[in-house]
């Protein structure tokens, strides 16, 4: 979709066209830009993000969950944050919100086809590689990539995406392994760091390349984990999260150092990273 | 093009009456009160035009205003909700009396409002401007610009520049649309002689000399370059920083924004698109309450680097252009200048 | 003021106490920040560890309400180590013996006992204090907003008297005044027991002048304070109240009385620029013109007067307080007639004494004038006190702890103090409505150490349950090592989360001042579900 300059910061209305509850915190809205009552074509990259707005709430930027494959609708997962996220968290089938974008620096795709793809994802962080999974799904380039992802809640009633996490599962072309920060007496599977499933998967670093999103301190343990692990700073792949107005590159709210989240991120390989004043990386 | 003409000074308001027919004039004006601001000129033989004094705001303010409407928005029910652009309504104007300084930040809010995805706001605006500079020939306690490059005479970018001979103007054309508004009157210029070129030349030579304070930013420059510069003095200006965001509402070239929602009703209103600053530390909070800049130690360290290191890397050049606005404004002294001095001592700070 | 704000500047050592002054006078903080440049000490007495704390060259953590034996105990090193100013003590003061005396009965153990502060770090303040030519007292509501705030700046007094620590430039004793106009209220009268100018009312010649004046009797009785009339409104003699810019329902201790004491008035009228708390509950709202859009005068800490001119004209349908004074008083029979606010401000130069040179004409174009300034010639006053006291000879009136109203217990085992920050005036009519300072500060913070924090497992960012004995209200905690463990602190600008609510209605019996400053509360978490 491009912009014409009159629209810059014109939002377009796009109708909710149905809503997950992933857990206490997290919904996912399945949305569709309207035009009169046919669906316009929405087209993006895994990665990018769109500003959303909500009646006197103003925007935010929130990163685009689904496969890009799917171009009459786009899923955001949206995490109980603030006003706005509060505002959508309201949000029923048929109702509007604002929508501009997709904006944003995207995972880089085609230097991930032939590669063994490793996910790393904790909380709503998932939401981002999910786009890029199903992307990956759906597209036959990736056909014969092997795809794990490691996946961390606080708890097991945080797990998120469990309908995505049931079907990847069954159908074998995802591997996936959760943990739990804080364990129940039914809860089976692994408690603790999400850093701690790496040594059962023991990636191989030459041929991996990792994706990596969820809080701050998480991603600040994972990088150092895998850089441990011997991966290639280029080959571990982030994505930030950061306050943002425009989304295009001039308001500079998303400023690090000398780049912009919104215009040269959100998407960052971890050796753009290095040497930056960088809040994930921090020690 | 460059072509030189002389304007009598008893011709100039009848110059600028003949240019207020068909343009709206925003010139430097002495208020009541003895403040010198550029204002729209509603009455040209009353207006006091103040080519003497620096203005106290830029020109900034009127190409990218401090609260601007960006759309306006209406939802009755939660189905229904869509936005409106407003209409663009900024007239013909012609800014006369800027100063290299002022021109100089026009010319990179250029680079930053129309450079990538061009800026409809702005775009309308400068569209309809037409820039007549004015050289300085004396400068004020506070200026630098020599150390910027972006003065005290400027040699592009202007559409005519004026510079002050004592009785009379000497008058450059920089761009076509400069020449037009010559071409269409006639009657007020005459061509300049050598003499005229080379007493402009005397006065050129004398501002380069009259500058007031000693400002190494070429030595700054250099050790931001290299990564030289303390991190004491960061955090020695830091705690100082008294968070008024004075520097970046007067600074000339200080465009980040903020764009918040203004409801007029429960069912309509505005989006609003204000000054922001980097300094603030709302300005980089996230909804969660995380913020990636530290307060203490890195509070004003954006916004001297996006000026003096970040825009050189990305444009080739400062976008500090000395006007020297923001040393007479802050009270937490913490500016540019202050920075600029404690950089290229080398010494360490702390209390 | 004693000082002007510039002499801070030069300052050789800055005792700041009860003052959070990056925060509440930026300004007057800067002046510090420049003397520290130029070598001057700053000693830091404050609970909490502020921004200027964590910059100074001693911090004196004290307990809160622990002032007077604090700055007894440094008296009294300062007596033991003989830093006194004994020529100054003879010439200009009177009753040194009983502060002496109290000195020598004080136990400095117990001082550390009470005021948590070891000893020495108070010797050193006290000889850094002590020991300079040039320092500078600067104190704010951490010092009057208590039971003994009187006692509090007595003692703050005699320790820059028995130091001979006034009278001079760049010397002396500063209260930082709050609001920008709050020295100019009280100068024009607005207390309970004097006109302008601090002529007491029940003075039969002040009297007499101001009914010549005014060509009308008046009352020789001091009137009611703020708290007799908005807790219980004098026992209920009080039917109708006229406010003019000022929000009680926010900015009185104890919220729950403050409201009984206004919904049961016959009559309320408010006047003010927005729809306050006050405000909803009145029967006539008058909207008021705000400082842009009128001529007139403010009077800084510093006792500088200063002019404002109007830059727009009133919204429609508001008037400035002149007028809707003007107007109310034409309509009760009483017409007060004036052109201008440069002809009030002539009646002012007429009737008020330090104000006697201070006309418009004067001001205009100016920096302003600071008082005193007797008359049209008089340049203004810098720096008060020189040469003599305002009562002749300095009188040291010595003070003993007292323990603040309110005991903390089982139950309510924190102290709870309040104040303000940078973003927010007072209770937020005005600046609550601006974007970018909701945004630096839009809601009330608990700061809580983390000691106390993890014992009640409240995370940072949580809502969280603050409540006194007066009532509860809900507040987002701040997990900060700025206060001490067993303190609290957060801010009163917001509605949401009013917290006076919970302080305390006891005051200072001398200058009415509620002890906003310390209360007993307790935190709990929300319990989530039934």
């Amino acid at each position: 979709m491009e912009h014409n300059a009159a629209g810059l910061y014109l939002p377009k209305t796009a109708k909710v066209q149905s809503v997950i509850e992933e857990n206490s915190q997290i919904k996912t809205f399945a949305l569709s830009l309207s035009m009169g009552a046919q669906p316009t074509v929405f087209r993006f990259q895994p990665g990018q993000f769109v500003m959303v707005s909500m009646p006197h709430c103003g925007e935010a930027p929130i990163s685009i969950a689904s496969s890009n494959s799917r171009t009459d609708s786009f899923d955001l997962s949206v995490r109980l944050a603030g006003r706005l996220t509060s505002a959508m968290h309201s949000l029923q089938p048929g109702d509007s919100v604002g929508i501009r974008g997709p904006f944003g620096r995207p995972f880089p795709l085609d230097k991930l086809v032939g590669t063994d793809l490793l996910f790393i994802a904790g909380g709503i962080g998932l939401a981002p590689l999910r786009s890029v999974i199903l992307s990956c799904l759906a597209d036959p380039r990736f056909s014969d990539n092997r795809i794990t992802l490691l996946y961390g809640s606080r708890s097991p009633a945080d797990i998120a995406f469990c309908t995505d996490l049931a079907a990847w599962e069954k159908s074998g072309r995802v591997d996936c392994h959760l943990t739990v920060d804080h364990g129940t007496p039914d809860w089976k599977g692994s408690v603790g760091l999400v850093t701690s499933l790496l040594d059962t998967v023991a990636p191989n670093p030459t041929r991996t390349k990792a994706l990596v999103c969820g809080p701050g301190l998480m991603i600040r343990a994972v990088l150092a984990e895998l850089t441990c692990l011997g991966f290639d700073p280029n080959d571990i792949i982030t994505t930030l999260e950061r306050h943002m107005k425009c989304g295009v590159g001039v308001c500079r709210h998303c400023h690090l150092d000398d780049k912009l989240v919104c215009r040269d991120g959100p998407v960052f390989t971890l050796a753009e990273l290095q040497g930056h004043e960088v809040m994930e990386l921090a020690t | 093009m460059e072509r030189f003409n002389l304007l009598k000074k008893d011709h100039l308001i009848g110059f600028l009456r003949k240019l207020a027919k068909e343009y709206r004039i925003i010139a430097p004006v002495k208020n009541r009160h003895g403040d010198t601001l550029f204002t729209p000129v509603t009455d040209l033989d009353n207006d006091e035009i103040d080519l003497t004094n620096q203005p106290q705001n830029s020109i900034k303010s009127f190409l990218f205003p401090q609260t601007e409407v960006i759309a306006t928005y209406q939802s009755s029910t939660p189905d229904d909700y869509t936005f409106t652009e407003p209409e663009p309504s900024f007239p013909p104007t012609i800014f006369f009396g800027v100063r290299p300084c002022d021109l100089s930040a026009i010319l990179y809010m250029d680079v930053i409002f129309l450079k990538g995805k061009k800026d409809p706001f702005f775009l309308d605006k400068r569209r309809n401007s037409l820039l007549i500079g004015l050289n300085c020939t004396a400068p004020f306690a506070n200026c630098f610009c020599n150390a910027t490059n972006s003065g005290p005479f400027l040699e592009f970018g202007f559409d005519l520049q004026f510079t002050d001979l004592g009785d009379r103007f000497m008058v450059e054309t920089g761009r076509s649309s400069g020449e037009r508004l010559i071409e269409d009157r006639p009657q007020f210029f005459t061509p300049s002689t050598e003499k005229d070129s080379q007493a402009r030349y005397q006065s050129f030579l004398e501002a380069r000399g009259g500058f007031h304070r000693p400002v190494h930013l070429d030595q700054t420059l250099k050790k931001l370059a290299k990564g030289e510069v303390d991190e004491s003095v960061w955090s020695f200006l830091s705690e100082r920083c008294q968070d008024c965001g004075g520097c970046a509402y007067v600074c000339p070239t200080c465009t980040c924004f903020t764009i918040s929602d203004q409801p007029l009703s429960p069912t309509n209103g505005e989006r609003l698109r204000s000054w922001d600053a980097c300094t603030f530390s709302g300005f980089t909070r996230m909804a969660g309450g995380h913020n990636p800049v530290h307060r203490a130690t890195g509070a004003i360290r954006q916004r001297f680097l996006h000026k003096l290191l970040y825009d050189v890397k990305q444009h080739g050049r400062t976008s500090c252009v000395g006007c020297g606005r923001c040393v007479g404004i802050c009270f937490g002294g913490t500016d540019i200048v202050r920075f600029i001095n404690m950089s290229c001592q080398g010494e360490l700070y702390g209390t | 003021m004693t000082n002007s704000i510039n002499e801070i500047e030069n300052a050789e050592v800055i005792l700041v106490t009860g003052s959070n002054t990056t925060e509440a006078h930026p300004q007057v903080a800067r002046r510090m920040f420049d003397a520290v440049d130029r070598g001057a000490k700053l000693i830091v007495i404050d609970p909490r560890r502020t921004p200027l704390a964590a910059m100074a060259h001693l911090h004196l953590p004290l307990h809160p309400g622990t002032d007077i034996p604090l700055l007894n105990g440094m008296m009294r090193i300062i007596l033991d180590e003989n830093l006194i100013d004994d020529l100054f003590i003879e010439m200009r003061t009177e009753n040194y013996h009983a502060l002496r005396d109290l000195l020598f009965r004080l136990d400095l153990d117990e001082v550390v006992r009470i005021t948590g502060v070891p000893l020495d770090t108070i010797s050193q303040a006290a000889r850094l204090y002590a020991r300079t030519q040039k320092a500078v007292i600067c104190y704010c509501l951490g010092i009057t907003q208590h039971i003994c705030g009187t006692e509090n700046v007595q003692t703050l007094a005699n320790l820059a008297m028995m130091t001979g620590h006034v009278e001079k430039e760049d010397t002396g004793v500063d209260p930082l005044r709050g609001q920008n106009n709050v020295q100019g209220a009280c100068d024009m009268g607005s207390l309970p027991n004097v006109f302008p100018s601090y002529q007491p009312v029940s003075n039969e010649d002040y009297r007499e002048k101001f009914e010549k004046a005014w060509q009308t009797s008046l009352s020789g009785t001091p009137g009611l304070t703020l708290l007799d009339m908005t807790h219980g409104g004098a026992d209920g003699a009080i039917r109708g109240l006229f406010i003019m810019g000022e929000n009680p329902m926010l900015s009185d201790p104890v919220l729950s009385k403050v409201k009984e004491t206004l919904t049961g008035l016959d009559f309320l009228v408010v006047v003010d620029l927005f729809m306050t708390d006050t405000a909803k509950l009145a029967h006539v709202v008058l909207p008021a013109a705000s400082f842009a859009e009128k001529t007139g005068t403010f009077t800084n800490s510093e006792r500088r007067v200063q002019m404002v001119r109007r830059a727009i004209p009133p919204i429609p349908g508001c008037k400035t307080d002149l007028e809707i004074i003007m107007n109310l008083s034409r309509r009760m029979g009483y017409p007060m007639e004036y052109d201008s606010p440069a002809e009030v401000m002539e009646e002012i130069a007429l009737l008020t004494p330090i104000y006697g040179g201070m006309h418009h004409d004067r001001l205009e174009n100016s920096w302003g004038l600071q008082w005193p300034c007797w008359d049209r010639q008089h340049p203004g006053t810098p720096f008060l006190h020189k040469y003599f006291f305002t009562r002749g000879r300095g009188h040291f009136v010595p003070a003993s702890h007292q323990s603040p109203s309110e005991p903390m217990d089982a139950t309510y085992p924190f102290q709870l103090m309040t104040g303000r920050i940078y973003h927010q005036y007072h209770t937020g009519t005005m600046s609550r409505k601006g974007t970018l300072l909701n945004r630096e500060n839009g809601e009330a913070l608990l700061q809580i150490h983390p000691d106390d924090a993890g014992r009640d497992n409240i995370r940072h960012g949580e809502m969280i349950i603050l409540a006194s004995r007066r009532g509860e209200i809900r507040v987002k905690a701040e997990v900060s090592d700025q206060v001490a463990p067993g303190t609290l602190y957060t801010t009163f600008h917001f509605s949401e989360a009013p917290i006076n609510l919970l302080t305390t209605g006891a005051r200072d019996p001398k200058a009415n001042c509620p002890e906003y400053k310390i209360c007993a509360a307790r935190v709990e978490k929300i319990r989530q579900g039934p």
